[in-house]
C-alpha cells in the first residue's frame, strides 16, 4: 500500500517535471526564432521561400468584369470582434465602427480630391473671402433628407450649435470649431447664437473663421449637417441615446436605414431621391463578422466584401479565387520615439530637458541607424509594410518627400557615431557606456497586441545590443494599450523609466504636424521642441502657404529637420487591404472615392471559391 | 424555512455593498479610462479633457462612488460613455439575448447529460461507459474557443447548415414568427457547442453518483424485495443521484445571465459576456461596475436558490 502510493507520487512528480520542462523548451524555441529574425540580414537568401508582395502591385479600384445586373443586394461584413456601439450620427460617433455604419446613409457636404483638398463637387459648394477668413456654402437644391425635407443652411448651423452647446458629451468640439468666430463665446454659455455663424437664406451658409490657414481647406470645416427638424426638441445632452441616432437614424447619402439589429447589423434601401442619382443597388446588408472568421465568410460568399482585412492573413489568402484584393498606402506610420523631456502640466506645453538620457542627438541617429526596417517588413509583414522614411506618409503624396532618404541601415556607421560621440564600452562588458563612463541602460516601451509584438520589440533589441547598446523592455514585458499610453504620458504624467517608446499614429487629412510634433500638443510624446520646429509648423498654416508649393517647400523642410533632429524616426508605413467579390462593380477603397451609389453586382449571389 | 431566506438575505446586503466597493475601486484602479481609446490626432485632446471633466474622471474615486452608488440606489446606473446610452437599457438589450442563450445551452447540456450519465453509470466499466468517459475526458481536455470556432467552421460554412454569427438575420421585424424562428436557428450553434462541452461534468457527476449509489444498502434491499432491475434504476437510484445536479442547477440559473465571452465572440453574438469583455477593455467604468454587480448578485441569489431546491428534494436537509 505505501509502496503504491509512492509509486504514484513519484509518477506525478514526473508529470510536472515533464510540463516544467515542455515549459522550459517552449521559451527556448521562442529564443531561436528571436535569433533567427535578428540574423535575417545576413541570410537573407534563405529565408527567399517566404513570398514577398508590394504594394505598387494593388489598385485601390475594382476592376470591373461582366455585365451589371439591375437592383442586387450587397453583402457588407464589418470586420470587429466587438459589437459597433450604435451612435449613428457623424456628430456624435466615437467609434471607427459606428462611421463604417454612418457612411452608407449618411454623408460630409463637402467632397474632397486625393490630396484631401475640399473640391466644387460634393453636396454643397463653396466660395472664400479675399482674405480666406469667410466661408460661403451653398447646399445644392436637390440634396434632401430622406423623409424628404430639403437639406438646409439651418441644418448645417445646428450640427455646429449642437456641438459647440455646453451640454453636448461627443468629442468632435475641437480646433475646427474654436476656430469660428464667437464660438468660445457660445461654449461657454456667453452667447446665445454663435456670431461668427449666418445662414443667408435657405441653402446658403456663411461661416466666419478667426484664422485663415490651410488646414480650413484640408479638412478644418465640419461638413456634416444634422436635421434640425428632427433633433430640434431633443435636449442636446439626450441626443446620443435618442431613437433618432440609434434606431432610425436619417441623413441625405445615397442608401437608407431599414432595420437596426443593435451592435450586429444593419439593412439598408436604396434612396431614389439621391442627390447624385439613383443608387444601382436595391439593398446593402452590413453585420458584423468576426476577424477569426472573416476568411471563411469571404470564402463562401457570406460577404461581398468587408470594412477591413487582417493584412498577416493575406499572405495564406492571396489566391482566393473569388474576389480581387484591392490595395493602398494606409494613412499611418509605425515610429520610434525618443523621450526628451516632460510635459509641463501648468504651462499646457513641452520642456524639454538636455540631460534625459535620450537627448544626445547622436545617440538617437546612430539608433535609427542600427535597425534595418526593410527586413522588418519583409519577415514580418511579407513586405506589405516597409521601411519608413519621414513623418508624412506617402498615403498624402503631395507633401511627402520621396526625396528624402531619410536613414538608412547601416550597423557600421552607427557603432562610428557611437565611437565618435564617446559611448565606448569601458568595462568591458560588450555593452557601451555613456560618454560619462556610466552604465547606458536603455528603456524601451512598447504595445502588446498581435502575434508579431513581442518578435518584433526583440528584434530592435537585438539590432541595438549589435551596435552595442543595452536597451530593455521597460518592466521586461510587453506593455498592455491603456498602460502604454499613460505611462508614455498621454495625460501629462510621462513615466520617468521610458526612455524609448514604439507607437503608431494614424495621420489626418491635413498633413500639419501641429497636433503631433507642435510645443503645445500633448500627444508629442518625445517632449521635443525647437525653434526651428515652432517656426516651420506656423509657416506651414501660415497665410503664405495657401500657395501649396510654398507649403510643399516648408513642410519639406520640416521632414529634413525631423530626420536631423529625430525626436522620433518612423519605422514602416503600411498597406491597407481589401477583398471584393468578383460580382462587385464599381467598387474603391480610395479616401476620396464617393461613389456607393455606382455599386453594382453582375449576379444575384456573391461567387463562392472554387 | 421563510425565516431562513430572509436572514440569507439580510446577510446578502452587505456582501453586496462591500462587492459594489471592490468592484469600483479595481475597475478605477485599471489603467486608461473611457477616453483613453481615443488617442487620435484627429481628436482634440482638448476635447478630450473637457468630456473627463464633465463625467468627473479626474474627481477622487470616493466622490466618484458616492455619485455612483446614490444614483445606482435609484435605479439609475448611469451613462455608459462608449454607447452613449443608458447602461440599464444597454444591460437589458444584452440580458435577453443572453438569457436565450443560455437556456438553450441549459436544456442540451441536461439532454445530452441525463441519458449519458445513466448509461455510463449503470454500465460502469463496460465498453459503453469507456466511451462515454472517454467523450467527458475529450471535452475536460478540448478548449471552449477552438471547439467552438471547429464547429462553425463545420457546422456554419463546410455544411451551412447553420448561421454563421449574429443573433437573428438581418432585416426581420421583431414580434414575427420568422423572427422568433431566425432567433432560434442562430441560437442552435452557439448552444451546442458551448453544451457539448461544459456538459461533461454533469456527465461525470451522475456517472460517479450513481455507482455510489447501486452500492447502498437500501438498493440491495430493493432488489432483495424483486423489485425489477429498471425499477430498482429509474425509481430509487435516479433519484437519489439527481441530488448533486438539483444543486447544482441553482448555479446554472445564474450562468444563463452571465453569458459567456468565447462563444459570444466567435459567434458574434451580443450578449452579457461581450458586453463585459468589451467594456473592461475600453474603460467603459459604469458598464464594468454595473455588470459586476449583476453577476454578484445573481451568483449570490443563485447560491441561496440552489440550497432551497436542495432541501425540497431531500427531506433529510432540513433548513432551520
Amino acid at each position: 500500500m505505501r509502496k503504491t502510493s509512492w509509486s504514484k507520487a513519484l509518477l506525478a512528480l514526473l508529470l510536472v517535471l515533464l510540463l516544467a520542462l515542455a515549459a522550459c523548451s517552449g521559451g527556448s524555441e521562442e529564443g531561436e526564432a528571436e535569433g533567427d529574425s535578428g540574423g535575417s540580414d545576413s541570410n537573407k537568401s534563405e529565408d527567399s521561400g517566404k513570398k514577398l508582395y508590394s504594394i505598387d502591385d494593388f489598385s485601390a479600384e475594382k476592376t470591373n468584369e461582366g455585365e451589371a445586373i439591375d437592383g442586387g443586394h450587397l453583402k457588407f461584413g464589418l470586420v470587429t470582434d466587438t459589437a459597433f456601439e450604435g451612435t449613428l450620427n457623424w456628430n456624435f460617433y466615437s467609434g471607427t465602427y459606428d462611421a463604417e455604419v454612418i457612411e452608407w446613409f449618411d454623408e460630409p457636404l463637402l467632397a474632397d480630391d486625393e490630396n484631401f483638398m475640399y473640391t466644387q463637387d460634393g453636396a454643397a459648394t463653396f466660395e472664400t473671402s479675399e482674405d480666406g477668413r469667410v466661408f460661403t456654402f451653398t447646399i445644392r437644391d436637390n440634396v434632401n433628407w430622406h423623409d424628404g425635407e430639403p437639406v438646409t443652411a439651418e441644418d448645417w448651423a445646428f450640427s455646429y450649435e449642437v456641438i459647440g452647446h455646453p451640454d453636448y458629451n461627443g468629442v468632435r468640439y475641437g480646433e475646427d470649431f474654436t476656430n469660428v468666430e464667437g464660438m468660445e463665446a457660445y461654449h461657454n454659455g456667453e452667447a446665445d447664437s454663435i456670431s461668427g455663424i449666418e445662414v443667408v437664406d435657405e441653402k446658403t451658409l456663411k461661416i466666419t473663421y478667426k484664422e485663415a490657414t490651410p488646414s480650413l481647406l484640408t479638412g478644418g470645416i465640419w461638413p456634416y449637417a444634422m436635421p434640425k427638424h428632427i433633433f430640434e426638441d431633443i435636449p442636446v445632452a439626450k441626443m446620443a441615446e435618442s431613437p433618432e441616432v440609434r434606431e432610425h437614424p436619417i441623413g441625405f447619402g445615397p442608401f437608407k436605414v431599414e432595420t437596426i439589429t443593435p451592435g450586429e447589423s444593419v439593412v439598408y434601401t436604396k434612396n431614389e431621391d439621391y442627390w447624385q442619382g439613383e443608387p444601382k443597388l436595391d439593398k446593402v446588408t452590413l453585420s458584423v463578422i468576426n476577424p477569426t472568421t472573416v476568411v471563411q465568410a469571404l470564402e463562401t460568399g457570406k460577404v461581398d466584401t468587408v470594412d477591413s482585412f487582417p493584412v498577416d492573413q493575406y499572405p495564406d489568402n492571396a489566391e482566393m479565387s473569388n474576389v480581387e484584393f484591392l490595395g493602398q498606402i494606409d494613412m499611418a506610420y509605425t515610429y520610434i520615439g525618443f523621450k526628451l523631456g516632460t510635459w509641463d502640466k501648468e504651462k499646457k506645453q513641452v520642456k524639454p530637458d538636455p540631460n534625459m538620457k535620450m537627448a544626445d542627438v547622436n545617440l538617437r541617429k546612430a539608433m535609427w541607424h542600427a535597425v534595418d526596417n526593410n527586413a522588418v517588413g519583409e519577415q514580418f509583414y511579407n513586405g506589405l509594410r516597409w521601411n519608413a522614411t519621414t513623418l508624412i506618409p506617402p498615403s498624402h503624396p503631395e507633401f511627402h518627400d520621396s526625396e528624402n532618404p531619410g536613414l538608412a541601415y547601416d550597423p557600421e556607421k552607427a557603432k562610428e557615431i557611437l565611437d565618435e560621440a564617446g559611448y565606448e564600452d569601458v568595462n568591458g562588458d560588450g555593452m557601451r557606456e555613456n560618454p560619462e563612463g556610466e552604465e547606458l541602460v536603455i528603456n524601451f516601451a512598447s504595445m502588446s497586441g498581435g502575434d508579431t509584438a513581442e518578435p518584433l520589440a526583440n528584434y530592435y533589441i537585438q539590432s541595438w545590443k549589435k551596435v552595442g547598446l543595452n536597451v530593455q523592455l521597460l518592466d521586461g514585458r510587453l506593455q498592455e494599450f491603456n498602460t502604454f499610453y499613460d505611462r508614455v504620458g498621454q495625460n501629462g504624467d510621462d513615466d520617468p523609466k521610458v526612455d524609448i517608446f514604439q507607437g503608431a499614429w494614424s495621420v489626418g487629412n491635413d498633413v500639419n504636424p501641429a497636433g503631433l510634433y507642435g510645443r503645445d500638443a500633448i500627444f508629442n510624446f518625445s517632449r521635443y521642441a525647437s525653434e526651428e520646429n515652432d517656426k516651420l509648423i506656423e509657416e506651414g498654416i501660415s497665410e503664405a502657404s495657401f500657395d501649396v508649393e510654398h507649403r510643399k517647400e516648408v513642410y519639406n523642410e520640416w521632414q529634413k529637420l525631423m530626420v536631423e533632429e529625430i525626436p522620433v524616426f518612423p519605422t514602416l508605413y503600411r498597406s491597407e487591404l481589401v477583398p471584393v467579390n468578383n460580382r462587385v462593380q464599381n467598387y474603391s477603397i480610395a479616401f476620396e472615392w464617393s461613389g456607393l451609389h455606382e455599386i453594382a453586382v453582375t449576379q444575384e449571389e456573391p461567387m463562392k471559391a472554387e | 424555512m421563510w425565516k431562513f431566506i430572509v436572514r440569507r438575505l439580510l446577510i446578502t446586503l452587505p456582501q453586496i455593498v462591500l462587492l459594489s466597493i471592490l468592484v469600483f475601486v479595481m475597475a478605477q484602479m485599471m489603467p486608461g479610462d473611457a477616453l483613453t481609446g481615443l488617442i487620435d490626432p484627429n481628436i482634440d485632446p482638448a476635447a478630450i479633457e473637457e468630456q473627463r471633466e464633465k463625467m468627473g474622471l479626474n474627481d477622487p474615486w470616493y466622490i466618484q462612488y458616492g455619485d455612483w452608488i446614490s444614483s445606482a440606489l435609484q435605479g439609475d446606473l448611469g451613462q455608459s460613455f462608449r454607447f452613449k446610452m443608458p447602461v440599464t437599457d444597454l444591460v437589458e438589450q444584452r440580458l435577453i439575448n443572453s438569457f436565450w442563450l443560455g437556456l438553450v445551452t441549459l436544456i442540451f447540456t441536461y439532454i445530452i447529460a441525463i441519458p449519458l450519465g445513466i448509461t455510463s453509470g449503470r454500465y460502469n466499466d463496460t465498453m459503453r461507459d469507456q466511451l462515454i468517459t472517454g467523450y467527458t475526458y475529450i471535452g475536460f481536455a478540448t478548449p471552449l474557443f477552438i471547439f467552438a470556432l471547429v464547429m462553425l467552421w463545420v457546422g456554419g460554412f463546410q455544411l451551412g447548415w447553420f448561421p454563421t454569427g449574429g443573433s437573428v438575420a438581418p432585416g426581420l421585424e421583431p414580434g414575427t414568427f420568422e423572427y422568433a424562428l431566425s432567433k432560434f436557428q442562430h441560437l442552435l450553434l452557439p448552444g451546442l457547442s458551448m453544451a457539448l462541452i461544459t456538459t461533461v461534468n454533469t456527465v461525470q457527476y451522475l456517472r460517479s453518483e450513481i455507482i455510489d449509489t447501486k452500492q447502498k444498502d437500501f438498493i440491495v434491499t430493493a432488489r432483495a424485495k424483486g423489485a425489477s432491475e429498471s425499477r430498482v434504476y429509474n425509481r430509487h437510484i435516479l433519484r437519489n443521484s439527481l441530488l448533486p445536479i438539483a444543486a447544482y442547477f441553482g448555479f446554472e440559473i445564474t450562468g444563463l445571465i452571465g453569458g459567456t465571452v468565447f462563444i459570444e465572440t466567435i459567434y458574434s453574438y451580443p450578449g452579457m459576456g461581450l458586453l463585459f469583455m468589451d467594456s473592461v477593455l475600453q474603460r467603459d467604468y459604469s458598464v464594468v461596475t454595473a455588470v459586476v454587480l449583476l453577476f454578484g448578485i445573481a451568483s449570490i441569489l443563485g447560491a441561496l436558490l440552489s440550497d432551497i431546491i436542495l432541501s425540497l428534494v431531500d427531506p433529510r436537509i432540513r433548513i432551520k
